[in-house]
């Protein structure tokens, strides 16, 4: 770790104040320092120390008395340590200089080392691009990029700007996006995110947006504004700093002034008890740590690859405890794929062949998914000629047999009744004589879901409510397999924030309600919901516009990882806050009541300091 | 309008409060924040008097802590 050229001056004359200090300590306690001959001579021993460690600061006070600001942190300690000086502690008021500039020095590389991880961490800008234009490749910066553009991104490097393949393969690295380290594979045609890095292969890309609306610039500028949003805890630690140093000063000036002037007390015992509240008169521990906190929580979110908004949502997060989920899209792949298949008579296999056969020339999506469902080579069937039926299914001619594949209606006209299957889409296939089965497809619940929430709710969530437009049916069917304890059908888009927001009155004010959904038109429930997850937001702005997290694949167990973060944070905070004040008002009680010496206020402070930093610097490595 | 310059060494968090205290009291200026974290100052004022708010800014910054700098 490189300091600067100011904190290794500070550390040189931290320890050579140190050995100097020690010297003098080993001198008077062999009794060698009695020998001088004057008061003040002893005194100039131990002032040499005292002037070489606190000379910046003594001389910061004097310049803001000048500017008429009292009471700040350099201010008290001059006025503790000359205080000290004047009733005979030497030692005690080197000490505390010493170990002021030992902890602020720490406290500097403490924040320094957070602020070099948080910009690593988002050390994602692209800084060249490669221009083709007619053949020859030129370097430009990715701010002048245009749509339409096509630029070239070999191996190694990070794609500049949004764009589509036109050609070439590659697997790419999305892991400062998405926090994932399976590498992804991308084909012509495929869409192309600022800030991947391309592992292998050559791409020919063209530019889609300008580098300012590309992925890359807007997570960018997301992280960084997402600490100037406060938590409560923070909030409250600013404003608690701004009563409890003046207070703590009021405090000790009347102990230093009341006891001998009223009880004729000794002067210098009494200032000796004030000195102790001015050492400890310092709200830096909580200043500092806990705001650091929130910073390391937000960082290891974006790490895995959750975007935070800001330390208010984090602390939102952590006290979720209920979670509304979207389903298309959010708990189901937001594509139709075959889920059942029902033979009359006979096998699935040759069933789904059959039907495949059949929409073989058909392009209607849910086509596609019984042909890619399909395992058996088609190239054994005789397909002939093929006709679709607007509104009902197709009628295709297969092994000189004509096949109807279609809905209840098509059916019906064939003379075969049949039931509307209840959940999803039905695909009846039939011949003119007989009726061969059903086909459902139908969006299915993603792989991991129900996991996903199960943990969920060994983190603490309570209930975990479903909303859908879908039919009841459909809904109950995807709720059957998820652990959830409440299932909305049938909604509209308006419907939805009306349901989330009955939701918001049933929760108590101390916990918060969480939406989570894909952001295509959730906004305005993102919006009502205390913490509204955007998932699968790689590249779309108005998700992450709408959002307080955004969650940038759409791994729903990056919303366990989400509360785990979140909950570490709000408890290394309070920890924090629980701990510095702990330790103050112990040791201000044993200063007033004459037990504690000064020693042990310093080592209060600064350890108190030390440690609080330390602690909320755990919060950058939560997994 | 907004907008953001980069806060050079601000070595406390104590510190960056009352600066933004301070710059809040320059005339013409609506809002201003400073993130401690982020090293970020974000001012809310007239496009015109920039120039002039930046000034009164550095000073206030140079009267709490000397040695932080304000860049453009």
């Amino acid at each position: 770790m490189r300091l600067s050229k100011k904190d290794r001056h500070v550390l040189v004359r931290i320890v050579s104040t140190a050995a100097l200090f020690l010297v003098l300590l080993v001198a008077e306690h062999t009794g060698q320092l009695e020998r001088l001959p004057s008061v003040w001579l002893l005194r100039a021993c131990y002032a040499v120390p005292y002037f070489l460690i606190g000379y910046d600061i003594l001389w910061k006070s004097l310049k803001n008395v000048c500017h008429l600001r009292f009471f700040d942190e350099e201010q008290l300690m001059l006025y503790a340590t000359v205080a000290a000086f004047c009733i005979g502690e030497y030692p005690e008021a080197t000490a505390v200089m010493l170990l002021f500039q030992i902890g602020e020095l720490f406290q500097r590389i403490a924040v320094g080392k957070s602020r070099k991880s948080i910009s690593d961490l988002m050390d994602i800008c692209p800084v060249v691009a490669y221009r083709e234009t007619d053949g020859a490749i030129e370097e430009v910066d990715p701010e002048d990029l245009v749509p339409g553009d096509i630029i070239v991104v070999k191996a190694g490097e990070r794609v500049p700007v949004d764009g589509v393949v036109v050609h070439g393969v590659a697997s790419l690295d999305t892991a400062a996006l998405t926090g994932e380290s399976a590498p992804r594979d991308v084909a012509p045609g495929d869409a192309l995110y600022s800030g991947c890095i391309n592992l292998n292969g050559t791409l020919r890309v063209e530019v889609k947006k300008k580098f300012e609306d590309s992925t890359v610039a807007i997570i960018l500028e997301m992280v960084e504004n997402a600490s100037d949003k406060k938590a409560k805890t923070e909030a409250f630690i600013t404003r608690f700093a701004h009563v409890y140093t003046p207070a703590v000063i009021a405090a000790a000036a009347l102990l230093a002034l009341i006891p001998p002037l009223v009880l004729h007390g000794d002067w210098s015992e009494w200032i000796r008890r004030a000195c102790i509240f001015l050492v400890i008169s310092c709200p830096c521990a909580l200043v500092i740590s806990v705001p650091l906190s929130f910073f390391g929580g937000i960082g290891a979110a974006s790490r895995a690859g959750v975007l935070v908004k800001g330390s208010n949502c984090l602390e939102a997060v952590a006290k979720m405890t209920t979670v509304v989920f979207d389903r298309t899209g959010t708990l189901t792949c937001g594509r139709f794929s075959v889920t059942d298949i029902r033979p009359a008579d006979g096998d699935k296999t040759a069933l789904l062949a059959l039907a495949a056969a059949a929409e073989y020339y058909s392009d209607h999506p849910i086509a596609a998914s019984i042909r890619a469902e399909n395992q058996v080579d088609l190239t054994n069937f005789a397909i002939g000629s093929s006709e679709t039926l607007t509104g009902q299914g197709v009628k295709t001619e297969v092994n000189d047999e004509m096949v109807w594949a279609g809905n209840e209606a098509l059916m019906r006209s064939l003379g075969h009744t049949q039931q509307p299957v209840e959940t999803g889409t039905a695909v009846h296939v039939a011949t003119a004589a007989r009726y061969l089965g059903v086909i459902v497809i139908s969006d299915s619940v993603k792989p991991g879901a129900a996991e996903a929430l199960c943990r969920l709710k060994q983190n603490g969530v309570r209930r975990c409510i479903m909303l859908t437009g879908d039919h009841v049916s459909a809904a109950g069917a995807a709720a059957a397999e998820l652990p959830v304890d409440d299932v909305r059908a049938e909604l509209l888009p308006q419907d939805k924030v009306a349901a989330v927001e009955e939701l918001l009155k049933t929760r108590s004010s101390k916990e918060t309600l969480g939406f989570v959904g894909d952001g295509i038109n959730d906004a305005p429930v993102l919006a009502c919901a205390d913490v509204g997850f955007a998932m699968g937001t790689l590249g779309s702005d108005a998700a992450i516009e709408a959002a307080d997290v955004v969650i940038m694949d759409d791994d729903l167990n990056k919303m366990n990882a989400a509360v785990r973060i979140a909950r570490k944070t709000l408890r290394i905070a309070k920890e924090n806050i629980a701990f510095a004040l702990g330790v103050k008002a112990a040791v201000l009680l044993l200063g007033a009541l004459g037990i504690a010496s000064l020693w042990l206020a310093v080592f209060a402070d600064v350890g108190v300091m030390m440690l609080a930093v330390l602690n909320a610097m755990r919060t950058l490595r939560t997994k | 309008m907004k907008k953001k310059f980069k806060l050079e060494s601000v070595d406390c968090a104590h510190c960056a409060e009352q600066m933004a205290v301070l710059i809040r009291k320059i005339p013409g200026v609506n809002d201003a924040s400073i993130n401690f974290m982020t090293q970020r100052l974000i001012i809310d004022a007239d496009e015109a008097a920039f120039p002039e708010i930046l000034r009164l800014a550095q000073k206030a910054c140079d009267r709490v802590d000397d040695g932080c700098v304000i860049k453009v």
